[in-house]
């Protein structure tokens, strides 16, 4: 008897505990956010925010596609004001699942440049990382390199490391190529990517960096902000990043970014919030915390990653990456890019 | 009389049956045909799948049924030096998370590891991508999950009657002639159980695969869902992942035979001794496989969280404790009563086909990668609520939906096969003549089941219970889509960080976990060790 007196008490707490936390969120000058950003990249954002206005912010970190899911079926009741992911292709899939409201906000308008926004104002990129060109400076002379194409011909052979193609950073760079090559020329790039490999695709980019450092490959692809993280611990490492695509299309681009969920029982606040994300302030936290570019034209980009120097993006709408991202899955599937 | 009978059984099947509720709902995908996408899955990308999950399905299997085997007859018939400690430290991997384990073996062992660039500095071997082929990939499972065959054979070698071991020694029998044919035929059942639950965990897994970049079933299941957007091929593919365990259960049946051992005889007495040169080269090679899968892992933990250290920690890791604390407890709790209602004996369960049935398929959940279970717990609440809305009721979302309630339903749902492979084990060993015998002196089921049942069962209950808490603290996926808001527990920490590629801060809660899950393998090898 005495164990279940004991059981029973225990479920009292425990949904006690879960129903208050659940009141706690619904009241009026709070706001929740669903983030697949993770805890350790958002917390201080939320923090510098809620010292500004008094508004509290609670977060609930997960992966893309099942916090997608569990907000088209928490429907109307769902407690999230706010979605916000990385890479535009989950924000472009967000937003035809119906999840986001369109926001109207000339603070936005003005802060953001167009082409990392939505076209109806659905959401708004917030932070912007470069995926380009990696290289050993010890084995690579820079005027060997200069598009992501390139990178499939034979002299690579043997050289190239790149990141699985089950990660969301590679269909978006794909899905690009598609849009400026077509499929046919793009399954020959894959093709010739494959023939190159050093390894087997690598499942984080930190490991290419550390594969070039130890000489299984010279060459690969990253997202600029982990090598500015690498940077930033070893400033001599021999590691350089080049800027892809500068004489033709331009730097394939991505974004973080957020919208304001379509059942947000605050949506003021919630606007308030990514209008303060879009700011000077919330932007240089962006810089700081991760190494990525300011999304906002108003602020310059940190001392070290102003370094790397200017470069020309790819201004390929974004919400592309999104549309053209089966195709792109598909076409790697067939040629065998695990 | 009759009638009451029959009431048991059918609150059992309904127990049973809701257990399985979120493996009913995956399974129920196919009523949505998905046909074009199963088209280019089937020419571009099942051929490759099957190829490699059954190569790592075999792979593995062979591992872990060799080294756990091996290992259980040395600690249990051989007097070896070390070999007291070694016989409860070789338990100890059970405490690390897969994904931790694996993304400690990549950072040593692949090419820019320190083993590799050290053996490239002093032997000019040339360097190599472990990655390639499945070889390392096998080893690793086979590190990870070797614990549960050495679990399941030491317990059975444990029950061997001694003489028969000495009637093969006096026939001139080789130690290995013994080993092979005397041991292991006896064990068959014990590595068969402890054998189906390391396949059915290498099926669902996740962690592992996607840091090795290998393709295994599971990665169909995630490119459905997440590049095509179909969560109905998803499921089912996911649901060819429960046919597959159906299978395996079936295979485990068939290598248990009609065997039934009554004997909980133990005996302490190890009828050979190796000293010397043999000796020592034991020891080295059960000493090399803890070195391997626990301490050196632990070290390397160390070193990366040493600098981190004062980044890390912070005010949050109290809520991280207390979650992880809760979940665990309540979860295993529950899990544990279901599965000992279930695992009860009685004649007349063995009558009903149906209800062992059904019960089999409530344990099928194992197999199933845990994101997949929980968004079919989703859906399946969500059907509910259309069919409540539909009959002129509410919606039930709102109260489940990020509410611990559904959390721990799935925990139940996925980890009923560990909790009822031990409440089974030890309830077949009650020998029918106590219920006999008890219905002769009018004594009541209730208190036949208080007063006899339970105290016999209860190792077998709190071995479960251990394994359950265990499995559940390390949990991931179906944690990090249901868990409600601050609900944050270790492992979807150390998630966190690892996939954003910041290992040496993952180090910490990784360390954290396994102590935790030091501490509870220890209450069981307690428990283990007061029983033998």
């Amino acid at each position: 008897m005495k164990k279940v007196t004991i059981l029973g008490t225990l479920m009292i707490a425990i949904f006690a505990s879960s129903f208050s936390s659940a009141v706690a969120a619904a009241s009026n000058d709070s706001l929740t956010v669903y983030s697949t950003r993770k805890e350790h990249l958002i917390e201080p954002l939320f923090d510098a925010f809620t010292k500004k206005t008094g508004i509290k912010v609670s977060y609930l970190t997960g992966k893309g596609g099942a916090l997608i899911e569990r907000i088209k079926l928490e429907g109307k009741r769902t407690k999230a004001d706010i979605f916000m992911t990385v890479d535009a292709g989950n924000l472009w899939y967000a937003a035809t699942q119906n999840l986001f409201q369109p926001v109207e906000s000339e603070i936005i308008e003005t802060n953001i440049p167009a082409h990392l926004r939505d076209p109806e104002g659905l959401w708004t990129g917030l932070s912007v990382r470069a995926r380009t060109i990696i290289y050993s400076t010890e084995r690579v002379n820079p005027d060997e390199l200069s598009t992501y194409q390139d990178l499939a011909n034979k002299k690579w052979e043997g050289r190239l490391c790149l990141r699985t193609s089950k990660k969301v950073y590679t269909k978006s760079l794909v899905s690009s190529l598609i849009y400026h090559d077509g499929l046919e020329k793009t399954t020959d790039i894959v093709r010739g990517w494959i023939d190159n490999l050093a390894a087997t695709p690598h499942a984080e980019d930190v490991h290419i960096m550390t594969s070039i450092l130890a000489g299984q490959c010279d060459v690969g692809i990253v997202n600029s902000y982990y090598f500015g993280r690498l940077q930033a611990e070893d400033p001599n490492v021999a590691l350089k990043l080049f800027w892809a695509n500068q004489d033709s299309t331009g730097t394939h681009v991505n974004v973080s970014g957020a919208g304001v969920t379509k059942h947000s029982k605050n949506p003021e606040s919630a606007i308030k919030l990514l209008e303060f994300l879009t700011s000077i302030e919330a932007q240089k936290i962006y810089v700081e915390l991760n190494k990525e570019y300011p999304a906002s034209q108003k602020i310059k980009a940190d001392n070290l990653i102003a370094l790397w120097g200017d470069f020309n993006q790819d201004k390929m709408n974004l919400s592309v990456a999104g549309k053209n991202q089966a195709d792109s899955v598909s076409l790697m599937q067939r040629e065998g890019y695990r | 009389m009759k009638s009451k009978k029959n009431n048991s059984n059918f609150l059992m099947g309904m127990l049973a049956l809701s257990i399985s509720f979120p493996l009913i709902v995956v399974c129920s995908a196919w009523f949505f045909p998905g046909t074009e996408l199963w088209t280019h899955f089937a020419e571009n990308l099942l051929p490759e799948l099957i190829t490699s999950t059954l190569m790592l399905l075999i792979g593995v299997g062979i591992g872990v049924s060799i080294l756990g085997t091996i290992l259980a007859y040395l600690v249990v018939m051989v007097e070896f030096p070390g070999r007291k400690w070694l016989e409860w430290a070789l338990f100890m991997p059970f405490a690390i998370p897969a994904y931790v384990l694996a993304f400690v073996y990549l950072g040593v062992f692949d090419y820019s590891g320190y083993a590799q660039v050290w053996l490239r500095e002093y032997t000019g071997m040339p360097g190599f991508d472990i990655r390639a082929g499945s070889w390392a990939i096998i080893l690793t499972f086979t590190l990870v999950f070797y614990p549960y065959v050495y679990m399941m054979a030491r317990a059975s070698f444990k029950r061997q009657k001694i003489q028969m071991i000495e009637a093969g020694k006096m026939l001139g029998k080789k130690p290995f002639e013994v080993f092979w044919r005397i041991s292991v035929p006896l064990a068959r059942p014990a590595i068969a159980a402890g054998l189906l639950v390391t396949l059915m965990e290498t099926l669902a897994d996740f962690g592992v695969v996607s840091l090795f970049n290998y393709s295994t079933f599971t990665t169909a299941i995630y490119s459905a869902w997440n590049d095509f957007r179909s969560i109905e091929v998803a499921a089912q593919l996911a649901s060819m992942l429960v046919l597959i365990a159906f299978f395996l259960i079936y295979f485990e049946k068939k290598a248990r035979g009609k065997a039934k051992y009554y004997s909980s005889d133990v005996s302490h007495i190890r009828p050979y001794r190796a000293t010397g040169f043999i000796g020592w080269l034991i020891f080295v090679f059960v000493f090399g496989v803890f070195m391997l899968s626990f301490a050196m892992p632990m070290l390397q933990l160390v070193i990366w969280s040493f600098d981190k250290y004062a980044e890390e920690i912070s005010q949050r890791y109290s809520d991280y404790f207390s979650a992880t604390g809760i979940l665990t407890v309540s979860a295993t709790i529950l899990t544990v009563v279901v599965a000992t209602l279930l695992a009860l004996p009685s004649r007349r369960k063995d009558e009903s086909k149906v209800l062992q049935l059904l019960i089999r398929f409530s344990t099928l959940g194992y197999a199933l990668p845990g994101s997949v279970m929980a968004v079919g717990l989703l859906y399946g609440v969500q059907n509910i609520s259309l069919v409540s809305i539909y009959l002129g009721g509410t919606s039930i979302n709102h109260i489940l939906f990020g509410s611990v309630i559904l959390l721990l339903f799935a925990y139940i749902s996925r980890f009923m096969a560990i909790a009822y492979n031990s409440t089974s084990a030890s309830s077949e060993q009650i020998k029918p003549v106590f219920e006999q015998s008890a219905r002769l002196l009018g004594s009541s089921r209730i208190r036949l089941i208080r007063e006899v049942y339970l105290p016999m069962m209860a190792p077998g209950i709190l071995a479960g219970g251990l394994l359950v808490a265990i499995d559940v603290m390390k949990e991931l996926p179906a944690t990090y889509l249901l868990r409600p808001f601050g609900w944050d527990t270790l492992a979807i920490r150390v998630f966190e960080l690892s996939s954003e590629g910041l290992y040496d801060r993952a180090a910490i809660p990784a360390l954290m976990m396994v102590f935790f899950g030091a501490i509870i393998m220890l209450l069981f090898i307690r428990l283990d060790s007061d029983k033998y």
